[in-house]
């Protein structure tokens, strides 16, 4: 064991007291790799908002980009504060943070009803959708929870406990109705179960129970031909989940979507003609379907450049769980990196047809400053955790 | 030394930090969720891959149909030119207005036929008709509005967002250099129907195709029209027109139609028929009713119509681009006398004395050919009384008369009573010689359609006692009498006869005994090739003048009588005809017809019946021997009273734009003929 003293030194010697020598060295200590995949992203991003959205207000082709672009800058802003921050600091901060965020989903269901459902807050210049913080703030407390669990594990007794603190933001969520976002808050819960270490019958058992059923009666049974629910019966349902998610029938939105996927062919169709979405055939082409808008303009090696950037950013943030420096980080980061791959396969996996309609939106791209701004939160979290992690790793290797 | 403070910001203090190591179960689970990560990005891929590289042709081409909308465009029209190829038909750019009703949102339907209604002054009913009968059919555009003048055009697409599935396309209409020139005989287009649609070829034919409604346009229509080509319109999903249309398939231009009409012939005899018209309500007071009547001349050589005229006319023009529906009700008006009837084809008149020809041809073949009924000829004088008396009727002849005539001189002066003599004659041959008169008539092609190649053609009325068993219902209605065939020898009982009929009729005298085929398009010709020397694809040869078994010493006798008619002092329009320096020979007619005619006609206060005059008059020239005549003419002129006097001098103007003589002065004056009648 190093002693405290050492390990100064040691610093002192190696980055010099200057803040400019220890802000440079921290930076160092970041996931540059990652930060270089979300910058990426979030510029991929806001290229494929302006072609999608170049027709969608008539007289003002930057309306959409010029505020993704302001949530993004905001976002990065959080970023670099967060990747600063020590996360355990957010681990003190937990009970307020929740307490917060579980008011703001009260009242987001006094405002106005938006097409039927109650998720955004008006702060005027933009809507503030509360169920997307509530994402990064469930992780957090759950994380807590079962980092604190003791040497005997997480056994079903705790379990109960993290379900019944989640439950009420799960539901507050599920009200509004934002059927999508209270999926991601139960992946946050299985994910962050699951990297605590929660017993395997105990996940093996939550899992089968949940995907098995909804996977079964909504996905894996209608799509093979086996129709357990009449057809107006699986439209009524998957209304009445998310009515939002499917204005003009059931089915209107996802052929559209990925007839959009499959015109784009190889190379794609370009924005000009890219009729999809420019005759406006793919609904919701900014949000949900901007997967099926950028694979329409850009074919395969656009949507497949799409896809390598989200596995290298779930291979960096594997990566990260694997390196945190203590067990709440890292069940956090599990969480967190969990809750990237959930959006990004069911979202994806959507706009082509082999998943369920769900709205849901996809990190980085989907215009909406929340997801955004919550996305990059999450990704300085991340980063934090690989700072901290490097740093602890260096001094056990240096001391220990 | 101060330790830096244990922060929440930066550099940690690693003192603090535990080092936490990863048991083998939990880097089992990063390794599991790495794997699970592995497979869904793999089958992502695989899905992606599926669909745009293995099957991207079938969904490029399922997003094209969703927004391109394929209608056929019209080619362009041939047009119509005249014998020397002056353009009587053409076509002028013009602006149409197209719905595809199925890229309207169903919501919205009403709001956006209503805004069409208004804009475009068109009924919101005839939009919703046509809209009906598209039966859901989404690939096909209905028209609101064919010829729409600027800017509504440009406001529709401004405000596309408001006229959701509404196309604005260039589109070409007719146009009519020559004004109403031909009007009737041209004929107009329009959308095809229903039936027209189910009548015709679908490989050539399509719903809202224009098509040839009447005359010309109609018969010549598959020369005309070309080939329609199809037009691509992409739309977006709200249903606006993404950008302009592109030809997919060109349309190939229809072809040029040429004619044997005359253009200034066709001019000279619309304008002497309109003068002649007003001009005989002031010859003679009963002729008051005067409103209409009809011009044809035709190349006795050949039957190539070189103008055919009827009157009242109209504009063609009404049908051109936009319908002027209230103009077109008043075609078929009897109070403007049916200015849409073609009274040259399917106007139906007794003849009168202009049919005194055929009696006379009829009754040399087969009054000679007899041994129980005196033989007439030349020489043969049959008296010309004031009157004769046939089975307890009394026949009168038109003046006062008591001398033997020849044939020729009864023909010159129209005795009536000398052929009422040829038609009892007829009556009393023998049962099993049938009706040689009628048999006769109907070889000169009376009773049945010339064949003219446009339409529509009336065939006439040539009434046989078999005709009159059939029509009639009394027992004695039924009976053909003495006096049906005393009448129908100066072309008067049951008898009608169209104006072309009765000029293939004098054709016939022309060309010595030979029956023309009338026709007036002479051939199809490749459209933009010089009009001087013209790429011909099709000639139309109608079938020669065909002998009908005339004895040639016969006809010579007949053309005696014409010439005499119009020469000699006791002629019926030798005051017409004398002095023109071109030997005309013709024959004056009127013929009693009975009309009803509407309040409101010619500003009559009440509803007329009765008996009015159908003045005639019918030649050829030049008429002398060692001529062949080029033209033959017959003129009517509705309840115009005297041939001699209502109608004779129309067909000299007529005659004098052909031969491009004038008119001696002292002809000029039609008034100061008296005691020139029938």
């Amino acid at each position: 064991m190093a002693t405290p003293e050492a390990s100064v030194f040691a610093r002192e010697r190696e980055v010099g007291t200057r803040p400019f020598a220890v802000v440079a060295h921290y930076v160092f200590q970041l996931d540059l790799v990652l930060l270089a995949v979300v910058a990426g992203l979030v510029g991929y991003g806001l290229w494929v908002i302006r072609s999608v959205t170049a027709d969608d207000i008539p007289g003002d082709a930057a309306f959409f980009l010029s505020r993704q672009s302001l949530a993004a800058g905001l976002g990065f802003a959080v970023l670099l504060a967060l990747a600063s921050l020590n996360p355990d600091v957010l681990r003190r901060v937990r009970l307020p943070l929740y307490g917060v965020t579980i008011v703001l989903l009260v009242l987001v269901l006094l405002t106005e009803p938006i097409r039927e459902s109650r998720r955004w807050i008006d702060l005027g210049i933009f809507n503030f959708q509360p169920s997307e913080f509530a994402k990064l703030a469930l992780a957090i407390v759950v994380a807590s929870m079962l980092a604190s669990s003791g040497a005997d594990g997480v056994g079903w007794r705790r379990v109960g406990v993290v379900l019944a603190v989640a439950a009420p933001a799960g539901l507050l969520v599920f009200v509004e109705p934002d059927f999508g976002t209270s999926l991601v808050l139960a992946v946050v819960v299985a994910a962050a179960l699951f990297f605590a270490g929660a017993k395997w019958r105990i996940i093996v058992s939550i899992g089968a129970l949940a995907v098995g059923v909804a996977l079964a009666v909504l996905w894996l049974l209608p799509t093979n031909g086996i129709t357990v629910l009449k057809p107006y019966q699986e439209d009524r349902l998957l209304g009445f989940l998310d009515p939002a998610s499917d204005p003009s029938g059931s089915t209107y939105n996802v052929n559209q979507s990925i007839t959009a996927v499959g015109a784009g062919g190889l190379t794609g169709r370009g924005t000009e003609e890219a009729s999809q979405t420019t005759g406006f055939y793919l609904p919701e082409h900014a949000t949900d379907f901007v997967f099926s808008s950028l694979a329409e303009q850009r074919g395969f090696l656009g949507a497949g450049l799409l896809l390598l950037l989200y596995g290298l950013l779930v291979w960096r943030g594997a990566r990260i769980v694997g390196l945190a420096p203590n067990l709440f980080q890292m069940v956090l980061a599990g969480s967190i990196v969990s809750v990237f791959l959930f959006q990004i396969v069911l979202n994806v996996g959507m706009t082509m047809g082999i998943a369920p309609v769900v709205g849901i939106p996809l990190p980085f791209f989907s215009y909406g400053g929340s997801s955004m701004l919550a996305s990059l939160a999450m990704i300085g979290v991340l980063l934090a955790i690989h700072a901290r992690g490097r740093l602890s790793r260096q001094a056990a290797s240096r001391f220990g | 030394m101060q330790l830096p403070t244990r922060g929440p910001f930066l550099p940690g203090d690693p003192r603090v930090e535990r080092p936490f190591r990863l048991t083998r179960g939990l880097g089992l689970r990063i390794a599991v969720f790495g794997g699970l990560a592995v497979v869904l990005f793999g089958v992502l891929l695989f899905r992606l891959w599926a669909l745009q590289v293995v099957s991207g042709d079938e969904y490029l081409a399922a997003a094209q149909e969703n927004q391109v909308r394929t209608a056929r465009v019209d080619g362009q029209r041939g047009t119509v030119v005249d014998v020397r190829g002056k353009a009587i038909v053409e076509n002028t750019p013009g602006t149409i207005v197209q719905l595809w009703p199925a890229d309207v949102p169903p919501e919205e339907v009403d709001v956006v036929v209503g805004r069409l209604s208004d804009l475009l002054d068109v009924s919101a009913q005839d939009i919703y008709r046509q809209i009906d009968r598209l039966d859901g059919d989404p690939l096909t555009p209905i028209v609101v509005k064919r010829f729409v003048k600027a800017p509504k055009p440009d406001f529709i697409l401004e405000h596309q967002a408001d006229f959701p599935g509404v196309v604005v396309a260039d589109t070409e209409i007719r146009d009519y250099p020559l004004g109403r020139l031909a009007a009737h005989m041209v004929g107009y287009v329009g959308e095809i129907s229903t039936e027209e649609l189910e009548d015709r070829d679908s490989d050539e034919y399509g719903l809202g195709d224009s098509v040839g409604k009447t005359g010309i346009e109609r018969s010549y229509d598959r020369f005309l029209r070309g080939t329609p080509g199809l037009d691509e319109v992409r739309f977006n999903a709200l249903g606006q027109q993404v950008r302009q249309r592109s030809l997919s398939i060109a349309a190939t231009a229809g072809n040029r139609i040429r004619l044997t009409i005359d253009s200034d012939l066709q001019a000279a005899a619309e304008r002497a028929l309109r003068e002649g018209v007003v001009n005989a309500r002031t010859l003679d007071d009963d002729a008051w009713a005067a409103a209409g009547g009809a011009v044809v001349a035709l190349d006795p050589r050949n039957g190539a119509i070189r103008a055919i005229a009827s009157y009242p006319d109209f504009d063609p023009s009404i049908w051109s681009g936009t319908r002027e529906e209230n103009k077109i009700a008043r075609l078929g008006d009897t109070v403007t006398n049916l200015p849409g009837l073609n009274r040259a084809l399917s106007g139906l008149y007794p003849p009168g004395s202009v049919f005194k020809p055929v009696t006379a041809l009829a009754a040399l073949s087969e009054l000679n050919a007899t041994s129980s009924a005196p033989i007439l000829e030349t020489e043969e004088l049959i008296p010309c009384t004031s009157e004769i008396e046939v089975a307890d009727r009394i026949f009168k002849n038109w003046q006062d008369r008591d001398e033997a005539l020849t044939l020729p001189f009864a023909l010159a002066e129209s005795c009536d009573t000398f052929f009422y003599d040829l038609g009892l004659r007829f009556y009393n041959l023998p049962e099993d010689r049938g009706s040689p008169l009628q048999f006769w008539a109907r070889r000169m092609g009376f009773g049945e359609r010339t064949g003219v190649d446009i339409g529509p053609e009336s065939e006439g009325l040539l009434p046989t006692p078999d005709w009159r068993r059939q029509h009639y219902r009394t027992a004695v209605a039924k009976l053909w009498k003495p006096g049906n065939s005393v009448t129908l020898a100066i072309g008067q009982d049951d008898l009608l006869v169209t104006p072309l009929q009765m000029t293939r009729m004098y054709a016939l005298l022309a060309n010595g005994g030979k029956l023309v085929q009338p026709h007036m398009v002479a051939q199809v010709e490749q459209t933009g090739s010089d009009l001087d020397d013209p790429i011909v694809l099709r000639r139309f040869s109608p079938a020669p003048p065909r002998e009908i078994g005339l004895d040639a010493n016969h006809v010579r006798v007949v053309q005696q009588g014409l010439f005499d008619a119009t020469h000699a002092e006791y002629g019926t329009s030798s005051s017409t005809f004398g002095n023109y320096p071109v030997p005309i020979a013709g024959k004056t007619g009127t013929a009693e017809k009975y009309q009803r005619l509407p309040k409101g006609y010619l500003e009559s206060d009440h509803v007329v019946e009765g008996l009015f005059d159908q003045a005639w008059w019918c030649g050829y020239g030049p008429a002398a021997i060692e001529d062949e005549p080029t033209l033959a003419v017959c003129v009517l002129v509705e309840n115009g009273g005297l041939g001699g006097q209502a109608a004779a001098p129309i067909a000299l103007e007529v005659f004098a734009e052909h031969f491009g003589q004038e008119i001696p002065v002292d002809d000029v004056a039609i008034g100061n003929v008296v005691g020139q009648t029938d």
